[in-house]
């Protein structure tokens, strides 16, 4: 699974993403967001972005919460099979047409989760992608133009990590000399120095490469598009046309 | 293959010569080991090679350097990229991309290389190193002997002629030092590499050197056959002491060499009655300590007591848990069972003065301490937070370095004289305890031998304890009473220091290889044990 190319995924889920939106049906979202449970749990590598569908799945959940809650809570009353009675509460009279609390039926409750399903599947569906997908072989099959920008982006994003480190590390030795309360000005001009000393010897370290010396820039394996990657994109434009063919 | 004719350079802020008027050839095929004091101009001699000195840092050059015939003055510096590989001091500094094998590809994207030759180049290299198993790694979760790999390979990647390394074990282990080595040394021996190193601990290199560059400091500088240098320089590798302690004829470079030299002396030699100190009171005291980061079990129920007036050294390899297991005795990290505790207070409730006065610590970059814009306004600071009379804390590093400028910044110490003044802030609030996380990295031979007096007079005279983290064997023979050993963040060994450093061949230093197995770990040993 490995092999597969890297846009192969991001078209897959644009795809689903279309066939969920079209249907609007719940129970293809709830479907398509445990099929994506599955792709990822069984083929994301182990590495730092794969974590981001896990992540994606948490913000899914936050927001069906809060979409329902609001959703059952602000609005147009929904008649129907009647569940409880909140207290309405007293607005003032510029703002008539909103009502908060009222009657809670279970149409209205319902159409809330329905809603948030949706926004749930489309959230972990681009979630999914870019799990299964490394942000560094995407990058490789970027255009050139983009390409000379998006190297100047995995450096920034490989130099983060390290500028993380250097304030724990410089926070830590002021706590050691026993400064509790360790001011922004004594962690601030450590931090400043080491981070452009690092930063000068980073590049240093690509002017000794040869960076920048070629104006062409080769790749390193080019990426190819093969049969697996046309059969996960193909059977994701037919469920899209069978949602639209049906639903409509 | 590397031409300096009438080399001198000066820097624009300095008024120090680096280098003056250095002419020497450097032939194909040959490994030349760079030696020199702290900031006498080694990093320097070795950017030039590749033109990063001036072209990336400024200054003045005067003459002509050429590497294979093409001279550095006229081209830009990644213009040598395929003639010249360099590897820095912290390799992890110089890493640009987070994957081992994009890593290797980097320089050759580049320069535009086709990606089939990129392939096969990057399989050549990964299978030379030994890298294979880790192409698909990210390298921040490498060890540190694999990094320099990867940071040796990234540079091997572009067919160099000349391959240049800033310190390349200075934070290794001494197996993967030896590892790291024994590959230059393969490149030299089979593809006729030219490699040009600089290095402070000469145990570790001396036996590749074929000649060595010495920079006095003073702008001259020497090159020549090791056994001519060493005959006479002041930095030397143990080995070399012992000869000349010894008054042995020749200088022996190898452990080989120097043990046919001394058979007699093995045979003869009186054995050293061993010194048995009273044990003080217990000062740091641990009991089944584990410490958790994520899922990986960084320390695992340490258990262990350190006496006041004990030197205690702290080894095992890079990642088995050192580091953590000093700043969790400090009190930084959150433990997750056991306690841990010094001179009876819980690790965890040192706070601000307190823990000032009880423990006093120096972290592996001694830079980090340091926020002052002088080394005088440092020292005030620490006399403020310690509340003792002004100028004491300056009089305590005056005793250490006698040479020092107060108004210099800080940032512009040499390596020696800011673990000078970290130390001597740390030890002008009178800490109980005195724990140092890899102090000797980057230092020389004269730093090292002033640091193993303080630390002595700071034990022995004050009764207090030391802990110090360390690779160095050769620091822990001069200095350490005692020997606890990590592994996978266990304690596998805990003894004194004779009994600990000759168990192990790759620990051993190198005195007590040549003298095995006689128990002798330093030329003080050995003189006392031929002593009549």
């Amino acid at each position: 699974m490995k092999s597969l190319h890297p846009l192969t995924w991001w078209i897959w889920s644009l795809l689903i993403v279309g066939a969920v939106v079209s249907a609007n049906s719940s129970w293809l979202a709830g479907i398509s967001i445990a099929g994506a449970t599955i792709l990822v749990w069984r083929f994301a590598a182990d590495a730092p972005w794969a974590r981001s569908f896990w992540f994606s799945l948490k913000i899914g959940a936050f927001i069906l919460i809060i979409r329902t809650l609001v959703g059952i809570l602000i609005g147009v009353p929904i008649p129907g099979t009647k569940l409880f009675e909140l207290p309405i509460l007293p607005l003032p009279s510029w703002l008539a047409g909103v009502r908060i609390g009222g009657v809670i039926t279970q149409e209205r409750l319902l159409s809330s989760i329905h809603e948030g399903l949706i926004i749930v599947a489309v959230i972990s569906l681009f979630g999914a992608a870019v799990s299964l997908t490394s942000p560094h072989k995407l990058l490789r099959v970027t255009p050139v133009v983009i390409y000379e920008f998006g190297v100047a982006t995995v450096i920034a994003t490989s130099a983060l990590p390290n500028l993380v480190q250097s304030i724990s590390r410089i926070r830590r030795a002021r706590l050691l000399r026993g400064d509790e309360n360790p001011s922004w000005r004594s962690i601030a001009l450590p931090l400043l120095e080491d981070s452009l000393s690092r930063s000068l010897e980073l590049a240093a370290a690509m002017d000794a490469r040869g960076y920048g010396v070629s104006r062409k820039r080769s790749r390193y394996r080019p990426i190819s598009w093969r049969g697996i990657d046309s059969v996960v994109v193909l059977a994701a434009f037919l469920i899209l046309s069978f949602t639209l063919a049906v639903f409509r | 293959m590397i031409n300096f004719s009438r080399v001198s350079l000066v820097y624009p802020t300095s008024t120090k010569t680096i280098l003056e008027d250095l002419s020497f050839e450097i032939a194909e095929g040959e490994m030349v080991l760079v030696i020199g004091s702290t900031g006498t101009g080694k990093s320097s001699l070795l950017r030039l090679i590749n033109g990063l000195v001036p072209h990336h840092t400024g200054g003045i050059l005067a003459g002509d350097i050429t590497v294979g015939g093409v001279s550095t003055q006229l081209v830009r510096p990644g213009e040598l990229a395929h003639l010249v590989g360099i590897v820095g001091q912290n390799p992890a500094q110089g890493f640009v991309t987070d994957i081992v094998e994009e890593e290797l590809a980097f320089g050759m994207e580049a320069l535009n290389i086709a990606p089939d030759v990129m392939r096969k180049r990057v399989e050549e290299i990964l299978d030379l190193l030994a890298l294979a198993h880790l192409r698909n790694r990210a390298i921040s979760t490498l060890s540190g002997g694999e990094q320099q790999r990867v940071a040796i390979g990234s540079a091997l990647v572009m067919n160099p002629k000349v391959l240049v390394l800033d310190e390349p074990t200075s934070a290794l282990d001494p197996i993967a030092a030896e590892e790291v080595l024994s590959i230059l040394h393969r490149l030299v021996h089979d593809l006729s590499l030219t490699v040009v190193i600089a290095e402070h601990r000469l145990e570790r290199v001396i036996g590749f050197a074929d000649r060595i560059i010495h920079i006095a400091g003073d702008g001259s500088a020497e090159i020549n056959l090791p056994e001519e240098i060493l005959k006479r320089s002041e930095i030397a590798p143990p080995i070399v002491h012992l000869a000349r302690a010894l008054g042995l004829s020749d200088v022996g470079l190898s452990v080989r060499e120097v043990r046919r030299m001394t058979e007699e002396i093995r045979a003869s030699g009186k054995d050293i009655p061993r010194e048995v100190g009273q044990l003080g009171e217990i000062a740091i005291r641990t009991n089944k300590l584990s410490l958790t980061y994520g899922e990986k079990k960084a320390l695992n129920e340490v258990s262990t007591q350190i006496h006041s007036g004990e030197i205690v050294a702290l080894m095992g390899r890079n990642g088995a848990g050192k580091s953590s297991l000093l700043t969790t005795l400090v009190g930084i990290n959150k433990l997750s069972s056991g306690s841990s505790e010094i001179n009876g207070i819980k690790s965890v409730d040192l706070k601000g003065q307190v823990r000032r006065e009880t423990v006093g610590f120096i972290p592996q970059e001694p830079s980090d301490l340091l926020y002052g814009q002088s080394v005088q306004g440092e020292c005030q600071q620490a006399d403020r937070d310690n509340q003792s009379a002004p100028g004491s804390t300056f009089a305590l590093l005056k005793r250490i370095v006698p040479s020092i400028n107060p108004e210099t910044h800080p940032r512009d110490l040499s390596e020696g004289q800011r673990l000078a003044l970290a130390l001597a802030i740390v030890i002008s609030a009178q800490p109980k305890v005195l724990i140092l996380d890899e102090p000797t990295r980057g230092l020389d031979y004269q730093s090292k031998a002033l640091l193993i007096s303080l630390l002595k007079n700071f034990a022995k005279e004050l009764n207090r304890s030391v802990l110090i983290a360390t690779h160095d064997v050769e620091l822990v023979a001069e200095l350490c009473d005692r020997v606890i050993f990590l592994a996978e963040g266990e304690v596998v060994a805990d003894g004194p220091t004779l009994d600990i450093l000759l168990s192990s061949p790759a620990f051993a230093p190198q005195v007590a290889k040549v003298m095995s197995p006689r128990p002798w770990l330093t030329v003080s040993d050995v003189m006392r044990a031929v002593a009549e």
